[in-house]
């Protein structure tokens, strides 16, 4: 069971966002896809995610295309942490988690719900704000009661039933204890079972946290596999257009 | 098709036989002719008139004819009327025009079996006298009712009727102006009972043409040139009320504005049509022609 | 799973407790005198049982209801549009049911006999109005799929003009007999109520209050944002479906009956997330508990402060609410 993504394209008012994009998402695997800005990183994963319905192509999650899985149970088999909106309203944090809580959800009769809830938020490093108003928090603190949010909506991993968490640039603009704690969380998810993709920005990060890495320019796939296959220095400094080589000793990019 | 004919005259005939029935009905005497309510302003009025004021235990807003009624319990706006608050007077007998309401008002305190007349209203002199009479006829005074108006109205009404029927001198033009809405004044078609006032005092209205009140435009009036501006007012302050509307451009321009022809009244003794309207159109008529 | 907390549970019940005294006491006080009292123990006089079942009864029962509906259709709209300034108004459905009973007023008289006098067909066409505004609403934004929520805000606007433009014309060729009527709308009244006036009108508002408080959970996670609710797996278009609609019957059947009373539906959800919280299965049901007090209260003061005239309930709620919508600007501004 995974995504396959069969040549996706997508474009609006005649101007090629996507094109002729493929891939896989497999089980137990971090899959990161990175390129400049405007190469359609985030748009891909809204098609991915059925944000967005792609003008040809496919999207095939667990064997079944995602046009005819319903919108509830697409909730279950995938959830997405990216850029949020203001919240009108003064929610505890306690209260955003809980939004992740899917009535549709398996295990939501076995009960584990007030467990489970200490685990996120202890695992995330929140246990401590759960009684406070989200409005009153940091901007990374909020990012962080997302993240548990997310966490909790792909709770419930089982042998028959594939899920995966989606992340759009996760770590931008946390502190770097929070952006560790993010990063390990997600690897433990990985090893869990969990499909992980992620649209990362940062280069370094993604050579040494990623088990596979699409390079993306223009809507169109440059190269997928390996991290150490795609950070070629002319693939590198093509796509970027900057001159750039990868000292694959110490894992970081170097420029001229 | 002959019989045809013959069926509508009769369908016709039928039809204006029940019509005159129904208000025949209207002004039946009452079971109970003391502790009345009253909405409508010219009812209070002609309570007055009749020296019958004692029989009336509370009045609406629009009833301010005597002083004497600011005494009297108010029951508020007439379209708008409390079924409970009315009821709280417990009256006997509710008299009204067709401006009473709202209609579910209306039904609710008809139910609870309060007598509830709605007193038919012409807008015209033997409208008034009739309007009178009725009234009298409910509450069962009839023959002093027409000794009052034998003395006091028919006369009036009759000389009126010179002035309607004249046919030795020109006619005046007027017209009459309810409001200022922004700056359209808002004027009397056909229909209104403004235009009812002013056929009583035989003028024309030159705003005939449209039916009901409507806003008009600077250059209708100037257009129109009427001999008179006649204007009901709520308030009695003749003379900056002159100045202010002989200043304002929209009546500089015409005839009658550069004259100075306005003719205030209170607008209840003008278009209340009550006792006081066939006066005030006696008064207004000989002011309009009395100029000449 | 539980979403409201023990807190949250004991202001409901204690609004229900208050609703209760309070229906009681509007029950009790009128222009006429006959108490709550007297119509368990004593006998009554004919006049007294009427006043006091045909004419009090029915008038405190529909203000409890408009006050629900309209506060309940409050929360839902400020939910739905992630705006705590939304109001009924807003989306065009009460001047689309004044709208109808002003056509009504003015043009049906020449189309249907003895129509004036029908107490029937006025509400009627109140209803058919806020659906005309209903349907438009859900064909410009092409079923209410189209993104973006202010697209929806635009349309109501267009919709309020366009209702105004037609009101103003209506008034204009009326002629006076026929303005009567039309005051009322504007200020509101609940005077010449009767049970089978209401009746039906309360089955419906009870069976879209089930309907929109079925969705209360899925109004807090709109609260994220629409993309965000989606990968939650919300079904966004049926749920902007769910509350547009409900909000429209129970605010057009309650402008129909009883004018456009204002200030309600704004200020009342406030209240209510002062009070309790602000999570929607408790909004919800306290929005309609507190509404409905309040506009029972409201109309006791509106028949009984200058009594035996009566004031128009639409004055009421605005003097009260005016104050609370500035202080509730102050309160935003602050934070």
């Amino acid at each position: 069971m995974t995504i396959e993504v069969n040549r996706i394209s997508y474009g609006i008012n005649n101007f090629s966002i996507l094109r002729d994009v493929s891939l896989e998402i497999k089980g137990g695997e971090i899959l990161s896809i990175i390129g400049p800005n405007g190469s359609g990183k985030s748009t891909l994963m809204k098609v991915l995610a059925g944000d967005i319905i792609p003008d040809s192509g496919s999207v095939i999650i667990n064997g079944k295309n995602l046009n005819d899985i319903e919108i509830s149970s697409r909730a279950i088999v995938r959830s997405m942490m990216s850029q949020t909106q203001n919240i009108v309203y003064d929610f505890d944090v306690r209260e955003i988690i809980e939004m992740g809580w899917l009535e549709s959800s398996i295990d939501q009769a076995n009960g584990h719900f007030e467990n489970t809830i200490k685990l996120i938020s202890n695992e995330c490093g929140i246990d401590h704000l759960l009684k406070r108003k989200f409005n009153s928090l940091s901007g990374g603190e909020q990012r962080m009661v997302h993240f548990a949010r997310t966490l909790l909506q792909s709770n419930g991993l089982q042998k028959n039933l594939q899920k995966y968490i989606f992340f759009d640039e996760p770590t931008a603009n946390l502190d770097i204890k929070r952006e560790l704690n993010i990063l390990n969380v997600i690897r433990k998810k990985a090893k869990e079972g969990y499909g992980i993709f992620v649209v990362l920005h940062d280069l370094n990060l993604a050579y040494n946290f990623s088990d596979r890495i699409i390079l993306i320019k223009d809507g169109k796939i440059s190269k997928m596999g390996d991290p150490n296959d795609v950070f070629d220095d002319e693939i590198l400094s093509e796509v970027y257009e900057v001159p750039v080589y990868f000292d694959k000793d110490i894992g970081r990019i170097k420029y001229y | 098709m002959y019989y045809r004919i013959l069926m509508l005259h009769l369908f016709l005939f039928v039809n204006s036989l029940l019509a005159e029935i129904s208000v025949l009905s209207i002004c039946n005497i009452a079971n109970n002719t003391s502790d009345i309510v009253v909405a409508g302003g010219s009812i209070t009025e002609i309570l007055y008139f009749l020296n019958e004021e004692d029989r009336i235990l509370g009045i609406d807003v629009t009833s301010n004819f005597p002083k004497q009624t600011s005494e009297l319990p108010s029951i508020g706006y007439v379209r708008s009327l409390s079924t409970e608050g009315i009821l709280s007077l417990n009256p006997k007998l509710i008299l009204g025009e067709n401006d009473m309401g709202p209609p579910l008002v209306l039904d609710q305190i008809r139910e609870v079996g309060v007598d509830l007349r709605i007193i038919p209203e012409e807008q015209t002199a033997m409208g008034i006298i009739d309007k009178i009479s009725c009234v009298a006829s409910i509450i069962g005074i009839q023959d002093k009712a027409q000794e009052e108006i034998k003395d006091k109205l028919m006369p009036k009404v009759k000389y009126l009727k010179t002035f309607q029927d004249n046919k030795i001198f020109k006619r005046k033009r007027v017209m009459l102006i309810l409001s200022m809405q922004g700056t359209s004044p808002i004027v009397a078609g056909s229909g209104t009972s403004g235009d009812g006032f002013i056929k009583m005092t035989g003028a024309i209205n030159v705003f005939e043409s449209f039916e009901g009140w409507k806003p008009v435009s600077e250059e209708a009036i100037i257009d129109s040139d009427p001999d008179y501006f006649i204007i009901p007012s709520r308030d009695m302050h003749k003379g900056s009320d002159v100045k202010s509307l002989t200043s304002n451009p929209i009546f500089k321009n015409t005839k009658a504005g550069s004259k100075e022809n306005f003719i205030f009244e209170d607008s209840m003794a003008m278009l209340g049509f009550g006792p006081r309207t066939i006066i005030t159109a006696l008064k207004v008529a000989k002011e309009m022609y009395q100029q000449d | 799973m539980k979403y409201v907390n023990s807190y949250q549970m004991f202001i409901v019940y204690s609004s229900i407790l208050i609703l209760l005294v309070v229906l009681g006491l509007a029950l009790s006080f009128g222009s006429y005198k006959v108490t709550f009292i007297d119509y368990l123990y004593s006998d009554m006089s004919k006049v007294q049982e009427s006043v006091f079942t045909k004419i009090r009864f029915p008038r405190v029962l529909l203000s409890a209801f408009v006050g629900a509906s309209l506060a309940t259709s409050g929360a839902c709209l400020q939910g739905l549009f992630r705006n705590p300034l939304a109001d009924p108004g807003l989306i065009g459905v009460s001047a689309g049911a004044a709208l109808g009973a002003t056509s009504f007023i003015v043009l049906g008289s020449n189309f249907i006999q003895g129509s004036v006098t029908n107490p029937y067909l006025l509400p009627l066409s109140s209803i058919c109005g806020s659906a005309f505004v209903i349907s438009a609403l859900f064909f410009i934004t092409r079923g209410f799929g189209k993104e973006g929520i202010t697209y929806l805000l635009l349309a109501g606007i267009a919709v309020n003009a366009f209702s105004g433009v037609g009101i103003g014309i209506l008034t204009y060729i009326s002629d006076d007999s026929e303005l009567r009527g039309l005051t009322f709308w504007t200020m509101g009244s609940f005077g010449g109520a009767t049970i089978s006036m209401i009746g039906p009108a309360l089955l419906f508002i009870i069976f879209s209050f089930i309907w929109i408080i079925k969705e209360a959970r899925k109004l807090d996670i709109l609260q994220l944002g629409e993309s965000e609710a989606y990968r939650l797996g919300i079904d966004i278009k049926k749920l902007r479906f769910s509350v547009i609609v409900s909000s429209a019957i129970i605010v057009g059947i309650s402008v129909s009956l009883s004018g456009m009373i204002g200030f309600v539906g704004l200020v009342v959800p406030h209240l209510a997330r002062i009070l309790g919280g602000v999570n929607h299965s408790f909004l919800l049901p306290s929005s309609a508990l507190m509404g409905a007090i309040l506009m029972v209260l409201a109309d006791l003061f509106a028949r009984t402060m200058i009594k035996p005239a009566e004031l128009p309930v639409g004055l009421i709620t605005s003097a009260i609410g005016s104050p609370f919508f500035l202080w509730l600007i102050f309160r935003i501004r602050k934070s």
